[in-house]
């Protein structure tokens, strides 16, 4: 390997950092070692190493291979040095359209309207959580965060009826302390304990971002938000005519950050809805993963444009698998509001628990119905 | 291409595994450099059959760790065996052997049972294959416990004291991308992913691993599931599938595909009825 080829592993190892993916400089050394040991003449076999060695998923692919491209041509290096100048200038495109610029652009209109709500001094906490969301502030999306961790940490602590072994508690397993004495000659010397086992309840939230839900989903998303950073066990996704998930978009410290990283990698907000489509997409890929102790929550206006069969079916589908179906609907807060929509009525007989959620009240209301 | 990745190549098809430069390279390198390689891709295509190649190939054990939730370090790397350990005790109950020394004896390898983990470092005579299969399943705590293991292949017992590897072995790690797994067990691997094979690739493998099926029968059976991918299933078949149903025709001595044929053995590769009526009601079961 000359020095010409570590120049331009260096360089290109920036440029894929530069692209979003994770190389230390760990693996640029792991890369030069094999370089030294493959053929460096073969460019299919420097291809497949170097993909070994510095993508760690089968996401990283399309961008792996198109900077490949660029700096593991047969051009010499001064080229090479001129396209690093490149794509150092060149900072990633931001997508327009994306979340960001909905909530930036977040239905100022409605939010007037709803304003004359009459907003009394803080206090009066009972008048809010029954006032609609479309007039929140900022400060009551805190707390729906809020709500969400306490929910979240609740499951996370939630015991089963099963006990198991433990090395320090409060309650002694005799059982397991006299088959210990055993060892000392029936002396009990050596106690054992034992407490119930947590239960490994999952969850699985599924949200509809379509137009018709764009007043509600800023909301809904830093409900999910709240859970998905509170406890390890949940699985979020967004839909509209397709499905995404945005389990690792929603991690990380801030909420303005998720909402950065989401607008930049999911794609179709506030369009149509095929929440037929989409559930049955779930099921394809995520249908391995649902048992009895997994609760899934849709949260939907029910208002889809595909074939009511669809949903139906996949509703069915995975009402079997799972432990329990909740369906949570912000239509269902208003007074005289009737499932009437075709897909709405197609989904009632596959769903465990139908539930309004429109104002924090009834996020409240949720807690019972999340532990199996 | 570099002589020893070919070597690799060739060997792996002397065990009937088809195997493509992408998989040789990435061997080569995790063996060289000494890395796990994570493998990962869909079901059923042949992500557990690279390991047992591999370590037939190389003529060692293959050591294997199948991951489900829950699953924790005594399960995975040891465990004492109380129940023999009590009746060591009982045995020598009598004897006059001081009771330091007995408390040695009972806490000595006899009385260890060796899970894989353990297995694997702990093997003398050459470097085994460790297959660490469907790691997604695995919690994240798991994970973490792994990572330790794998990275200097030795292991703690307070009893007896460190045990190290003295042949560290080929690790080999499977995930069906059911979860997340953490950055820093992806950084530790190399990482390969394998997707449903070409229509020549899986012709290939149909051939290798079912002797007995005629060339028509062969590439007919492979059009059909290469079709029946494209199709929108809740359970799509994987190659493990495709080889079912070709043994189910050798055995049932077909020689041709018809509908009726078709219909008889259609569970060996699609299991789940509304996948089974859909591809009923499609034109690549008519043809």
């Amino acid at each position: 390997m000359t020095d010409l080829d570590i120049e331009r592993l260096v360089a290109f190892c920036r440029s894929l950092r530069e692209h979003g993916l994770s190389v230390t400089p760990a693996e640029v050394v792991t890369a030069a070692a094999a370089l030294q040991i493959i053929d460096t003449k073969d460019r299919e076999e420097v291809f497949l190493s170097l993909r070994n060695i510095l993508t760690t998923s089968v996401d990283d692919f399309p961008v792996f291979e198109n900077l490949f491209a660029t700096y593991w041509s047969q051009r010499s290096s001064r080229s090479v040095a001129n396209e690093t100048l490149q794509t150092r200038r060149t900072a990633p495109a931001r997508a327009t359209g994306g979340l960001a610029f909905f909530l930036e652009h977040w239905p100022a209109e409605i939010r007037s309207k709803a304003q004359p709500v009459n907003v009394p001094g803080a206090s009066d906490t009972e008048a809010r959580a029954e006032k609609d969301f479309a007039a929140f502030s900022d400060e009551e999306l805190e707390e729906i965060s809020r709500i969400a961790r306490r929910m979240a940490r609740r499951l996370a602590k939630s015991r089963s009826r099963r006990w198991r072994p433990v090395a320090r508690g409060r309650r002694v397993n005799l059982r397991r302390s006299l088959r210990l004495s055993l060892k000392t000659g029936g002396e009990l010397i050596e106690l054992s304990y034992r407490e119930r086992r947590p239960k490994r309840t999952k969850l699985f939230v599924i949200c509809d971002v379509s137009g018709s839900m764009d007043i509600y989903s800023r909301l809904l998303l830093q409900f999910i938000y709240g859970l998905q950073n509170s406890f390890s066990k949940v699985e979020s996704f967004v839909f509209a005519t397709s499905l995404a998930r945005i389990t690792g978009e929603l991690k990380g410290k801030t909420y303005q950050r998720a909402l950065d990283r989401l607008s930049v990698n999911v794609r179709g907000w506030s369009g149509g809805t095929r929440i037929g489509a989409s559930i049955a997409s779930f099921n394809q890929q995520w249908l391995r993963r649902i048992d009895r102790r997994t609760v899934v929550i849709v949260l939907s206006d029910g208002w889809d444009t595909g074939e009511p069969e669809q949903l139906a079916a996949a509703l069915s589908q995975l009402q079997q698998r799972a432990g329990r179906v909740i369906w949570l609907n912000p239509l269902l807060g208003g007074t005289g509001y009737q499932p009437l929509t075709r897909g709405m009525k197609a989904a009632l007989p596959y769903i465990n628990v139908f539930a309004p959620v429109h104002d924090l009240n009834s996020f409240r209301a949720l807690e019972p119905h999340l532990e199996l | 291409m570099r002589e020893e990745v070919r070597q690799i190549q060739r060997t792996l098809e002397e065990q009937t595994y088809i195997a493509d430069a992408a998989i040789a390279t990435a061997l080569y390198l995790s063996m060289t450099l000494g890395k796990p390689l994570l493998i990962e891709g869909p079901a059923g295509v042949g992500k557990t059959e690279i390991a047992k190649a591999l370590s037939s190939a190389l003529g060692t054990k293959l050591i294997r760790l199948q991951c489900y939730e829950g699953l924790d370090a005594t399960t995975a790397l040891y465990e004492w065996n109380y129940p023999k350990q009590l009746l060591h005790l009982k045995l020598e109950e009598s004897s006059p052997t001081p009771e330091a020394e007995k408390e040695a004896t009972i806490f000595s390898e006899a009385f260890l049972l060796k899970r894989p983990l353990l297995q694997a470092i702990t093997e003398h005579e050459n470097s085994p294959v460790l297959l660490i299969d469907e790691i997604d399943r695995s919690d994240e705590e798991f994970e973490a416990f792994l990572l330790e293991v794998l990275s200097d292949f030795q292991v703690t017992i307070p009893e007896i004291g460190t045990i190290k590897a003295t042949h560290r072995p080929h690790v080999v790690l499977t995930s069906n991308r059911s979860r997340d797994l953490s950055d820093a067990l992806r950084r530790r691997c190399l990482y390969h992913w394998i997707d449903y094979p070409s229509f020549e690739k899986e012709l290939e493998i149909v051939r290798a691993k079912v002797p007995g099926i005629g060339d028509m029968l062969s590439q007919r059976l492979t059009q059909i599931m290469q079709a029946t991918r494209t199709m929108s299933l809740s359970k799509i078949p994987g190659v493990a599938e495709t080889l079912d149903w070709a043994n189910a025709l050798v055995a049932l001595k077909a020689t041709e595909l018809n509908e009726e044929i078709i219909a008889e053995t259609i569970g060996c590769f699609l299991k789940d009825e509304n996948d089974i009526a859909s591809f009923k009601g499609t034109r690549i079961n008519a043809d």
